[in-house]
């Protein structure tokens, strides 16, 4: 679904490049966390996927497109094929709940009768139904979020990528989202979601890609474990244990002073950001 | 063998990769119209909820285009007054009573053959007195006195005259050599009273300015007044769109295509300019019928502007308001709009 060929990326005026020759295969239906420090190459990975940066070399390739034939006339459309979460929302301020959802339905050309039929579903997918007539304004943080993952899904893209979902969030929102987004991949949507929180990687038990200094370093497929400071990360898979009947038990993680994340700790901005954006 | 394979599957995914973004072109071009009314739909509610700065380019532009209004205005009713005053200023020459039409023609044809001479109208004793009772119609004092004697008294008294209206005022040389050189007419001119040649010399000097700095300094004034103008409305446009740049990366980035984007942006600006039109006309034209008393008070010909305010014209003036408004706003809106469109 996803295939990065020996990525590179190196931002002018940078002595390190940004990724360095990154190789990455997601398969359909799987959902991946991305992991790293601020400055590790996540954020250059999630913009090289929504097509806002371009590899200097390297191949990429998503739901059967090579990105390198993607013109700038095409991003539009081929934007519209993925979903994206983003950190800060990115919530349209002067438009409702209902209209923030229905644009994306919009822009696709959709039409009113059918608009009308699959917002009022999605908001009840993320359990917004009833806030659909306010601006996003009005509503919480978690809230919000909810909002993008909806106008994210409206879509029904077999792909969802979600950059740093929960930064802004309180713990308890943050398990929120992600129930949310696992509910999302049990339908069938492929996912990958860059995050600081290990709490959150721990709890879900998914495939895990670490990143540090452009470089993936390690990749634990089904059972990933990830701390802050990325040492030791085990080689060895943690062993969960099942039992019928019983979901499934937390792999044994000690809260360590490095480990307890600050769930609103909001990452530095990276050198990105300043980036011109096709 | 392996280099081989990598070269078909690279031929293969580039063959599903056009053909995938050729499904996405098709899917933008989709529903125009849908599209449109939607835009429509956006631009109209964006208008309500930003009121402030719709109303304040609003204002901006409803002042841009009073000011077009009044130098336009400004440039027509002097030139025309100029025109007009110029077509009244005529030489009138006093001839001795008694002089036959004949005569008078003759005098006319060689008064005629100057270039500098627009036209000749003579009228002798007779005609001025009918003249002079076509003047006192309504007044039965003056006609009751009238009988025959006093009749054949005023014919005898009153003097036939000859009005020359002439190309240039400025140079009535040739005029005055015909008048004070010629045989026929050293026959016939009153010398007891003087041509008027120089009467009302000022006013023509006046006016005649007043024309040209109408005529070339109505354009200038209106050109400097349309780029100040809109050089002001583009800046509050790109004011309003400016705290709003982040909506515009917001919607490419969840892949919403250019004109959806710049699409709401348009419409907010020509429903402001429709608006800024209503409100210009309504308010020049008030203004001008207030001022127009005054302004013909002072001998300048409103006439022209008048005509077109107080006839079914009117509305044509709101339209044109209209559509300068709409034309303004759109273009000041789509270069505003571009610099983040792009940028972002």
């Amino acid at each position: 679904m996803i295939l990065l060929d020996s990525v590179t990326k190196q931002y002018p005026g940078d002595a390190e490049p940004a990724l360095d020759s990154v190789s990455l295969h997601i398969e359909p239906n799987e959902f991946v966390f991305l992991v790293g420090k601020s400055g590790a190459g996540k954020s250059t990975l999630m913009k090289m996927i929504t097509k806002e940066e371009s590899p200097d070399s390297g191949k990429i390739i998503i739901g059967g497109i090579d990105l390198d034939y993607v013109k700038k006339r095409h991003i539009p459309g081929y934007r519209r094929r993925l979903g994206v979460v983003f950190q800060d929302f990115k919530l349209l301020p002067r438009r409702t709940v209902y209209e923030n959802v229905a644009f994306a339905l919009e822009i696709a050309g959709m039409s009113g009768k059918e608009i009308r039929k699959t917002v009022p579903k999605v908001l009840e997918l993320v359990d917004l139904l009833d806030q659909a007539k306010k601006f996003p304004h009005q509503l919480s943080g978690g809230q919000q979020q909810r909002v993008s993952i909806a106008r994210s899904v409206a879509r029904q893209p077999k792909i969802l990528i979600a950059d740093e979902p929960t930064a802004n969030l309180d713990k308890l929102t943050t398990e929120e989202i992600i129930q949310l987004l696992k509910k999302i991949n049990d339908f069938g949507t492929t996912i990958l979601v860059t995050t600081h929180n290990e709490n959150i990687v721990n709890t879900l038990q998914k495939r895990v890609v670490t990143l540090k200094n452009g470089r993936i370093v390690n990749d634990q497929k089904n059972n990933g474990i990830y701390k802050l400071d990325e040492t030791p990360v085990p080689k060895e898979p943690v062993r969960v244990v099942q039992t019928p009947g019983h979901a499934l038990r937390r792999p044994a993680v000690k809260a360590t002073d490095s480990t307890v994340a600050n769930p609103v700790v909001r990452p530095v901005a990276t050198k990105t950001t300043k980036k011109k954006v096709i | 063998m392996a280099e081989e394979a990598k070269v078909v599957k690279d031929k293969k995914l580039k063959k599903v990769t056009k053909k995938s973004l050729r499904t996405m072109q098709r899917t933008r071009q989709r529903h125009p119209i849908r599209t449109q009314a939607r835009i429509a739909k956006y631009g109209a509610k964006g208008f309500g909820r930003n009121i402030w700065l719709s109303t304040a380019a609003t204002v901006v532009m409803a002042i841009t285009l009073i000011i077009l209004f009044v130098t336009v205005v400004a440039s027509v009713i002097l030139t025309s007054t100029a025109e007009m005053m110029k077509d009244k200023i005529d030489i009138t020459i006093y001839l001795k009573p008694g002089a036959t039409s004949a005569q008078l023609a003759k005098l006319e044809n060689i008064m005629k053959s100057d270039s500098n001479v627009k036209s000749v109208e003579t009228s002798n004793s007779e005609e001025e007195y009918e003249k002079f009772l076509k003047e006192n119609e309504g007044s039965d004092e003056v006609i009751s006195i009238l009988d025959d004697e006093m009749k054949k008294l005023m014919i005898d008294k009153m003097q036939g005259t000859m009005r020359i209206k002439v190309y240039d005022v400025d140079n009535l040389d040739s005029v005055k050599q015909i008048v004070e050189e010629n045989e026929d007419f050293k026959l016939f001119v009153d010398k007891s009273k003087a041509p008027t040649y120089d009467v009302n010399r000022v006013e023509i000097n006046t006016i005649t300015t007043w024309a040209k700095i109408a005529r070339t300094g109505g354009i200038v004034l209106a050109a400097v007044f349309l780029v100040i103008s809109v050089l002001i409305i583009f800046s509050t446009i790109r004011m309003a769109i400016f705290s709003r740049r982040e909506e515009i990366y917001m919607m490419k980035l969840v892949g919403a295509e250019k004109n959806f984007i710049r699409g709401p942006f348009l419409v907010e600006a020509e429903i402001c300019g429709i608006i800024a039109g209503v409100v210009a006309a309504t308010v020049s034209y008030f203004g001008f019928m207030f001022m127009a008393p005054k302004l013909a008070g002072y001998g300048i010909d409103v006439t022209v502007i008048t005509d077109v305010l107080e006839s079914n014209k009117l509305i044509l003036v709101y339209l044109v308001f209209m559509a300068l408004g709409i034309v303004i706003g759109r273009l000041s809106a789509r270069l505003a709009v571009s610099k983040y469109l792009n940028k972002a």
